[in-house]
């Protein structure tokens, strides 16, 4: 049930003029609370049986710690089964993988069956969720919670269940036991949001879709050209595919009262790679900083110690991302470009001389190349990705003009935004045109199939 | 000067936009600007189909048929329908042996009919593919201007040779036109599209703006989605690919060669009996529906091509027949199963060649049944 497909608007239907019933009640959360265990389990009925242990464990230590002497101890219960969690669904098949490889390569006829069950959908974002709850309880920066269908709701709630964004407790908690104030502009704003995210989804990120996909599944097949386009396109894509996702969840959100975090802010048009990491996936960026950058130490112990601190992030962000050694190798080619552009803005020749395009086009390039690894199936396709576009030769890429025209105008409407010229697309008109736009081209143009979000396998 | 009440909302709003930015971009409508919206594309919506069919090319002439590769053109055979409705007495109706599968339009059965009614009195609306269940949608939700006519609909016993072509298997099977057939309240066994594609369809037929959408992929896109078309035709201008003008009929599909020359041999069909026939029941539903917008209804089973049966499944054909017979009697609906025609005017199980139609359309004018419930009508 995707947001963008029929059972979900089915499902919004009837949940959603009931909310709105209901909301002034001490029905409201919860209603709130059976519409998320029932949109979560309509995936799998499964999976309520691990969201309801994993919010069931964090309520439960809150509860303790507040009366405990050994408030460390109970942290640590809830960081261990939080991660034990994620380690057992997410990663035991990459351990078991690895273990039989080294097995193997030790001459050793033994191999550890690999697990069957498959990753839990959102699991890597609602583990989180909660385990910043415990945290911020732990550090004194948030009140504990009484009412566990409240705790329940903030850990399950419907719209940010399967990607994000990561809220924190303190922001979204309040917002859960206040009734919620719902004026037309709540609801305006919610559609707009939901349209770009939808237009973003459908037509943009499952069209590039369509030649990533082919260029990808077999790399060896393909010259330069070719490759250096499916990489531009997969970069887009995923910005597509999941700021689009987080769009939609910002505006049913909105429409329900709530008020999510931004979690993409036009992050094409960074100039460092910092800057890049405080517009792209921000709610997971600030995670990373606020519990685990921070947590090592952060930039308070001199440079090399910020530098491995940061290095740490990175690749724990990647291994985050996904069990495979490409998504870790990713994560350190972003820490190696932070410290470079770090170090780079302390000159005053980058920081004052090089124009600011120059600086957004290398960032963008550069968070291009690191892609390869993000997409690659494999290092080693990676590792044939990067040697053929830089040794193979030259064949026609057949590239779709029409994508090329769509990306740009994205692109362009992108840096009017942040100019001076914002005042043009800050016309009615041309803000109407826009959505007009976009309905029609969803409903003439868009591909027929329906695809998945990218972030729901992480 | 504004109120207090209003001054304090605003706050409030600017407080909550500093906290959380409401967007990367500034695409953020208010309420009067969403009505704006929809009043634009709710007229698009409505006036678009029209308009289109001012502006694009459809000029059927005698002995039209749909083109073949614009079968699944439900927008079109909508169109073709109200076209043929205003300007024919009788509708044929049916799937690939009253489109004509192996012959050219100047062979079919609606030719030779006009031929020996000695005028454009019958109108070619077979399409290929169209068992009855997919029939029986077509005319319910594209075929409304089929209201108050004389309709020959064909029944082909083809659709009930095996658990397959009946639909009845529990295996998933991709048979044709699924968008027309029900989506949710008659359970067709081998049909398993998700929720979505169902609902989709269902959203489709109401919508007669995503018909033409569906219209434009099919005569233009080569049936692709705009982003499939243009990784196909990487290069390619979309909107130099809209010509405005429809393809014509062609004859590409046509064979004057019989089935004994294709050396196909004698087939012991598993047929499924009417009873538990779903497209038997289909067919009678469509009846059924025809007769409730006033259309004078005449039924033709078959012509089968018996010749290609073994005895066993010849046996079991007969009792059918005779099922069909006594169904379409007792539902006081006029037919005709007629005789089956000579071996070497069938192309294969069900479809006659160019002689065999001219064979049947005679047959026809010489059945009782079908002169007083047609000709007596055209007469009048």
């Amino acid at each position: 049930m995707l947001f963008h497909t029929w059972p979900f608007a089915l499902f919004f239907l009837v949940f959603y003029p009931a909310y709105l019933v209901l909301k002034g009640t001490r029905l409201r959360l919860p209603w709130l609370l059976a519409a998320s265990y029932f949109f979560y389990t309509s995936f799998n009925p499964l999976y309520l049986i691990l969201i309801g242990y994993s919010t069931l464990v964090d309520y439960t230590v809150v509860k303790i710690m507040a009366k405990s002497q050994h408030r460390k101890i109970w942290l640590w219960v809830s960081i261990v089964n939080n991660i034990g969690l994620l380690g057992f669904f997410k990663y035991a098949r990459f351990v078991t993988e690895n273990l039989n490889t080294l097995l193997s390569s030790l001459n050793i006829p033994y191999a550890i069956p690999e697990p069957g069950f498959l990753l839990p959908i959102g699991i890597s974002f609602y583990v989180f969720q909660s385990m910043s709850y415990t945290i911020d309880y732990y550090r004194g920066n948030m009140e504990k919670e009484n009412s566990l269908i409240a705790y329940a709701s903030f850990v399950s709630l419907f719209p940010r269940l399967l990607a994000g964004p990561i809220e924190r407790a303190k922001n979204l908690l309040p917002q859960l036991h206040k009734t919620p104030k719902i004026s037309m502009q709540n609801i305006t704003d919610g559609m707009s949001l939901f349209i770009v995210g939808l237009f973003k989804k459908v037509a943009l990120a499952d069209y590039l879709a369509l030649y990533v996909d082919n260029i990808y599944a077999a790399p060896e097949q393909y010259q330069s050209p070719a490759l250096i386009l499916a990489t531009f396109f997969f970069c887009w894509q995923i910005y597509f595919d999941f700021s689009g996702y987080t769009d939609m969840a910002r505006g049913i959100a909105r429409m329900m009262g709530l008020n999510l975090m931004l979690n993409f802010n036009n992050p094409y048009l960074a100039t460092g790679l910092g800057d890049f990491w405080k517009r792209w996936h921000i709610s997971l960026s600030s995670w990373f900083k606020d519990y685990v950058y921070i947590s090592l130490g952060g930039n308070r112990k001199g440079t090399f110690n910020t530098y491995r601190n940061m290095f740490m992030t990175m690749v724990i962000s990647g291994l985050w991302h996904g069990a495979a050694w490409t998504f870790v190798i990713w994560g350190a080619v972003h820490a190696l470009g932070r410290f470079v552009t770090r170090e780079l803005e302390r000159t005053p020749l980058y920081r004052d001389k090089v124009p600011k395009l120059v600086k957004q086009l290398l960032v963008f390039a550069f968070v291009t190349f690191a892609w390869i690894f993000f997409r690659a199936e494999s290092i080693s396709d990676a590792w044939v990705i990067i040697t053929r576009i830089f040794s193979a030769g030259w064949a026609d890429p057949r590239c779709p003009v029409w994508a090329l025209i769509l990306i740009f105008t994205v692109w362009i409407y992108q840096f009017a935004y942040e100019s001076r010229l914002r005042w043009i697309i800050d016309l009615a008109p041309v803000r109407i045109g826009i959505v007009v736009g976009m309905i029609l081209y969803l409903v003439v143009f868009a591909p027929s199939s329906e695809q998945g979000f990218i972030y729901l396998q992480f | 000067m504004k109120s207090d009440a209003i001054k304090r909302t605003e706050t409030v709003k600017k407080l909550e936009d500093k906290t959380v930015p409401f967007s990367s971009n500034n695409i953020r409508l208010s309420g009067r600007e969403w009505i704006i919206v929809a009043v634009i594309c709710s007229s698009l919506f409505c006036l678009g189909p029209g308009l289109w069919g001012r502006i694009e090319k459809f000029k059927p002439g005698s002995d039209y048929r749909l083109p073949y590769k614009l079968g699944n053109d439900y927008w079109l055979y909508s169109r073709y329908c109200r076209w043929a409705c205003s300007n024919y007495e009788t509708l044929v109706v049916g799937d690939s042996v009253v489109w004509g599968h192996y012959v050219s339009a100047d062979n079919t059965l609606s030719h030779y009919l006009n031929q020996y009614s000695g005028r454009e009195n019958f109108a070619n609306l077979g399409v290929d593919g169209f068992h009855p269940a997919a029939l029986w949608g077509l005319l319910k939700y594209y075929g409304q201007d089929v209201s108050g006519k004389n309709v020959i609909i064909q029944f082909n016993p083809l659709w009930m040779t095996s658990e397959k072509h009946d639909l009845q298997t529990e295996k998933e099977f991709h048979f044709n036109h699924p968008k027309l057939v029900p989506q949710f309240f008659t359970k067709i066994p081998c049909y398993k599209n998700s929720f979505s594609e169902r609902f989709s369809a269902v959203i489709e037929r109401y919508v007669p703006f995503l018909g033409l959408v569906s219209h434009l992929r099919i005569v233009y896109f080569e049936n692709m989605a705009l982003p499939n078309w243009t990784l196909e035709h990487p290069y390619g201008n979309p909107l130099s690919a809209v010509k405005l003008e429809l393809p014509t009929p062609g004859d590409d599909l046509q064979e004057n060669v019989s089935w004994t020359e294709k050396n196909i041999t004698q087939v012991d069909f598993q047929w499924v009996e009417p009873a538990q026939s779903l497209q038997w029941r289909f067919f009678r539903r469509t009846i059924e529906l025809l007769e409730a917008r006033d259309d004078k209804v005449f039924v033709v089973v078959g012509p089968f091509n018996e010749h290609m049966l073994k005895p066993e499944s010849y046996e079991t054909y007969q009792k059918m027949k005779n099922e069909f017979g006594m169904w379409l009697q007792q539902s006081n609906v006029a037919y005709c199963i007629p005789e089956v025609l000579p071996s070497k005017l069938y192309r294969d199980a069900s479809h006659p060649l160019g002689q065999g139609y001219a064979m049947l359309a005679e047959r026809l004018f010489e059945n009782q049944s079908f002169k007083s419930a047609i000709l007596k009508e055209d007469h009048d």
